[in-house]
């Protein structure tokens, strides 16, 4: 028997707002020597904030697929001239499990820069060799709001940044969440760019933090509504921070921090308000990102 | 699950070209008087001063039903005090699960009164026998003609007005019998505008519209077996329910079922009826016309149910004992889509009922003895499993994480009753055990909006089964000039489901103070006196008198709530030839056993009288009756005890009904 209004398609619904997602696909490659280096992005493009990379060698005289002793990656911007900047990235390349391709990260950050253009360097280790290839990249705005960062200063005057890493596609119900936390160190800006030098990680992972988590819907008729059972984000083995964040119904949601170093200190953040207030806007706290699913 | 929906489709269609349903009436009604176990109250439809009356004001006339009103239509029964996660209404012995998560639509709500023959109402474990219970069971019986009446058509046709709220309601029914065949059909259509209260204000949001018809054919495929398919579809349209702060856009049920009976003349085994049915509701709120609110809210609900029912009646000797087998399959489905104030913004979207199924399946007996001419000894036994899964369980593991994915529940219930008649005595003493599962909102409700206290209600998938001890008594005296007759009971309910404050979780509708979890309380008790009486001062005038009382406390001696004060109704009839006059008065006094812990404040004592007066004539060859009424004749304002949030019931009413058969 049909309804006179029709069942909402669940699926469809909890990812209405979220940008549709292909395989991983080529972004960007690269010659040096007789390797051809793929780099793999989802959908095949780089945005803005965290992306997941897979890279893959072949012998362009073998067409062969090969797997090189170490793989190093570095992400650079040129800020001005003689100015370089990078951001968050995994620099040793990992095997993935089955030797497929190697596994990276690259967060690409783009506010801060006046002119957003990145330069990928990719460097080979095949027996006692070195091989080093650049290609140029731009980046797309990451759509998705599950994936949204923020930078800000910390109560300690450093400059950090957290990226939101998962869930890509949130769920009603209990979630995952995984995010990086970098923190931005005063470098040496060498003329010229040295591969392999440590000079450039200007973002560094922030280890043994604790990110309190308070997730609340900010729509002004949700009256700072929130949900329960939440766990803060603590560091995992790979140094990306995990926790579990709970949706109680798809809409906008508001993820409020708090962000404590090892010896219990606020980096930054504030407890925001627990009061249900129906008709006004929820106010988010100091330290916050705002998603949307 | 697709397998049983497969056996029970193939059972359908099976049953329905082979089998069913009332053989001879008079075979019928022989062999009911005879398996006749249960003290089965068969009500007249009509009240004590309304012929034509709303399904629901027939439900009330029952000493053991009170109501919750939300508004003028559609109260939801409570029996014996309990709300109706409680008890078991069926129609036709069939489930029927409403689609409402703010319970606009208990199951007599989609019946009409032309379309129901009798209520039958079961206290308690006496219940038991379509499925688990605590509070008992209340069966709406959709009309049936017998075979072989001497008319093959009759028919009916009543209408009326109602000047409080400008209720018109037009209700015709029309059969056909013959030897081998029988047809009937009732359609019923009412519609009322808002009421008006004793104080002269109009109860905004109070109007309803609804439409109901009924279709049923039997054919006797042989001297003693019969086949019947039965349908009830009942729409109804813009209701207002003053007391939430939504109204009803569209409510509609179809309600089908195929049978098929075989009676047998010698032997043990006298009667064996199976059935299998089909139902779906699908409910529709609306907060368009409540431009007060605050955020607007889409909550459509539906509920499909596929039930198989097969009974058998046994008598040998002095025995007589019934076995039936009830299963079923609902899904029950409410969603809530939640609108930003910014339009443009994203909708906020969660299940309330996130896909729940249940699954019962059981078998029910009860067993009468005559030990004597005058005594009798009923022994009931029930098992059932009861099975639920819900598609979307990580609603519930928001705030159950080890929540279970699916939770099956064995449900026994056993019930003992002696019975004694001396003279113009009979005494009964019964008692009862049963078990219940948690309802789908209990079990699985997702910040379900409750109006009356202001909170958001979470179901918990893995609530231990309500347990019920249940000690009941009845006395009887009836002479030729009167009668009086008295019952009692009590029930001691462990794990009793009520909501309690969450400290986890904040509010998500705009109106909600907090969140509450359905939470089981260590026990309950609840007790309930009934005294009637019955005097015939003169050949034509009668009087009739009720006392009610009853009382609930928690395991904290805290009272419970919706329990109804001391109550008393008391009328009149005359009758003078074709002339009848009735005056009644009902009325109960002030709660002061009130439950401010479940959101209660006390309400006052109240009387309201009502008068009517009916003539019947003939005009041609019609046979008319007309009746005009006056219900609460002194505008008396006044709010119950189970009025949500408190309305104000209707003032005065002029009601008119024109009545006519051939
Ligand atoms: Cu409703």
């Amino acid at each position: 028997m049909s309804c006179t209004k029709e069942k909402t398609n669940y699926l469809e619904e909890t990812s209405r707002e979220i940008p549709e997602v292909f395989d991983f696909q080529e972004a960007s490659s690269m010659l040096v020597d007789r390797y051809r280096i793929s780099i793999e992005a989802l959908n095949g493009t780089f945005y803005t904030g965290y992306n997941e990379l897979r890279v893959r060698i072949t012998d362009t005289q073998t067409g062969e697929t090969i797997n090189p002793d170490s793989i190093q990656f570095i992400p650079i911007s040129k800020i001005a001239d003689g100015v370089v900047t990078s951001c968050p990235h995994l620099f040793q390349l990992q095997k993935s499990t089955q030797n497929a391709y190697w596994e990276g990260y690259s967060i690409f950050i783009d506010e801060q820069l006046p002119n957003p253009t990145w330069k990928l360097y990719v460097n080979l280790v095949v027996g006692q060799q070195n091989y080093t290839a650049t290609s140029d990249i731009t980046t797309k705005e990451q759509l998705n709001k599950n994936l949204n960062k923020t930078l800000f200063r910390g109560n300690d005057s450093l400059d950090y940044m957290i990226a939101l890493v998962s869930p890509r596609n949130p769920q009603v119900g209990t979630n995952p969440i995984i995010a990086g936390i970098f923190k931005r160190i005063t470098t040496t800006h060498l003329a010229e760019f040295v591969p392999l030098s440590p000079s450039y990680y200007q973002y560094v992972a922030v280890n043994d933090h604790t990110l309190e988590l308070d997730p609340r819907m900010p729509e002004p008729s949700m009256g700072n509504h929130s949900s329960p059972n939440n766990v803060n984000l603590s560091q995992r083995n790979d140094g990306f921070y995990e926790g579990v964040v709970n949706y109680t119904m798809t809409g906008n949601w508001t993820l409020n921090f708090i962000l404590k170093d090892a010896r219990n200190t606020i980096v930054k953040g504030n407890a925001v308000s627990t009061a249900f207030t129906p008709g006004v806007q929820g106010v988010k706290g100091e330290l916050h990102i705002d998603i949307l699913f | 699950m697709r397998l049983f929906i497969s056996f029970l489709l193939i059972l359908f269609v099976l049953s329905s070209s082979f089998a069913q349903t009332d053989t001879n009436h008079r075979d019928k009604v022989k062999t009911l008087e005879k398996v006749s176990i249960f003290k089965r109250k068969k009500k007249k439809l009509a009240t004590d001063v309304k012929l034509t009356a709303l399904v629901d004001e027939l439900l009330g006339t029952s000493d053991n039903i009170s109501f919750i009103k939300r508004g003028a239509y559609a109260w939801e029964p409570l029996l014996n005090n309990m709300t109706t996660e409680r008890s078991v209404i069926t129609v036709d012995g069939m489930h029927v699960f409403g689609a409402c998560t703010d319970k606009m639509d208990p199951i007599s709500s989609y019946m009409e009164s032309n379309s129901i023959s009798s209520i039958k109402i079961n206290s308690g474990q006496h219940g038991n026998m379509q499925g688990a219970t605590v509070a008992g069971s209340i069966d709406l019986q959709r009309i049936s003609t017998p075979f072989g009446q001497d008319k093959a058509w009759s028919g009916s046709y009543q209408t009326g007005f109602e000047f409080n709220n400008n209720q018109t309601f037009n209700l015709g029914n029309i059969s056909y019998s013959s030897a081998k065949f029988v047809a009937d059909g009732s359609v019923g259509y009412r519609k009322a505008g808002n009421y008006t209260d004793g104080s002269g204000n109009e109860i905004n949001h109070s109007q309803y519209s609804k439409f109901n018809t009924s279709l049923g054919l039997a054919y006797k495929t042989s001297e003693l077996s019969s086949i019947k398919v039965d349908a009830i579809f009942d729409q109804a349209n813009n209701v207002g329910f003053p007391a939430l702060p939504m109204d009803l856009w569209l409510s509609r049920a179809i309600i089908t079922a195929a049978s098929y009976q075989q009676q047998f003349e010698t032997g043990l085994l006298r009667v064996w009826d199976t059935k299998a049915y089909f139902n779906a509701i699908e409910h529709y709120m609306d907060d368009t016309n409540r431009p007060e609110n605050l955020v607007h809210m889409d909550m459509p609900g539906w509920s499909t149910t596929y039930g198989l029912t097969s009974r058998v009646e046994l008598k040998q000797g002095s025995y007589q004992g019934e076995l039936q087998l009830n299963a079923y399959d609902n899904l029950s489905i409410a969603e809530m889509t939640m609108y930003p104030q910014d339009r443009s913004e994203r909708t906020m979207f969660a299940y309330t009922w996130p896909w729940v199924t249940t699954r019962y399946a059981g078998v029910s007996s009860s067993n009468t003895w005559n030990l004597s001419p005058i005594s009798e000894v009923n022994i009931g036994a029930s098992v059932g499993t009861h099975y639920n899964y819900a598609r979307y369980s990580e609603f519930n593991r928001i705030f159950y994480p080890e929540a279970s994915e699916s939770k099956t529940r064995f449900l026994p219930s056993l019930n003992a009753r002696y019975q004694l008649s001396l003279d113009k005595f009979r005494i009964l003493l019964g008692t009862g055990f049963g078990q219940r599962a948690p309802s789908v909102s209990e079990g699985y409700g997702y910040y379900i909006y409750n109006s009356f206290d202001l909170y958001d209600y979470i179901g918990n998938p893995d609530l231990p089964n309500e347990t019920s001890y249940e000690v009941n008594a009845a006395i009887n005296y009836e002479s030729e000039k009167w009668s009086i007759s008295s019952q009692v009971n009590a029930f001691h309910i462990r794990n009793y489901i009520v909501g309690k404050i969450l400290s986890i979780g904040s509010p998500m509708n705009y109106q909600s103070v907090g969140v509450k979890a359905y939470s089981a309380l260590e026990y309950a008790r609840l007790f309930n006196i009934a005294i009637s009486g019955r005097y015939d001062i003169l050949q034509h005038l009668h009087w009739k008198g009720t006392l009610t009382y009853a009382r609930a406390t928690d395991n904290n001696s805290v009272n419970l709530p919706f329990i109804r004060p001391l109550h008393y109704q008391s009328s009149l009839q005359f009758m003078h030839k074709k002339m009848g006059i009735q005056a009644a008065i009902n009325g109960d006094l002030s709660q002061n056993n009130f439950s401010p812990e479940y959101g209660e404040t006390p309400t006052q004592a109240y009387a309201v009288f009502d008068l009517s007066g009916d003539y019947t004539f003939n005009l041609g060859k019609h046979h008319l009756t007309v009746q005009v009424g006056i219900e609460n004749m002194f505008d008396s304002f006044y709010t119950t005890y189970a009025d949500w949030g408190n309305i104000p019931r209707m003032g005065r009413n002029v009601f008119t009904t024109l009545k006519t058969h051939f």
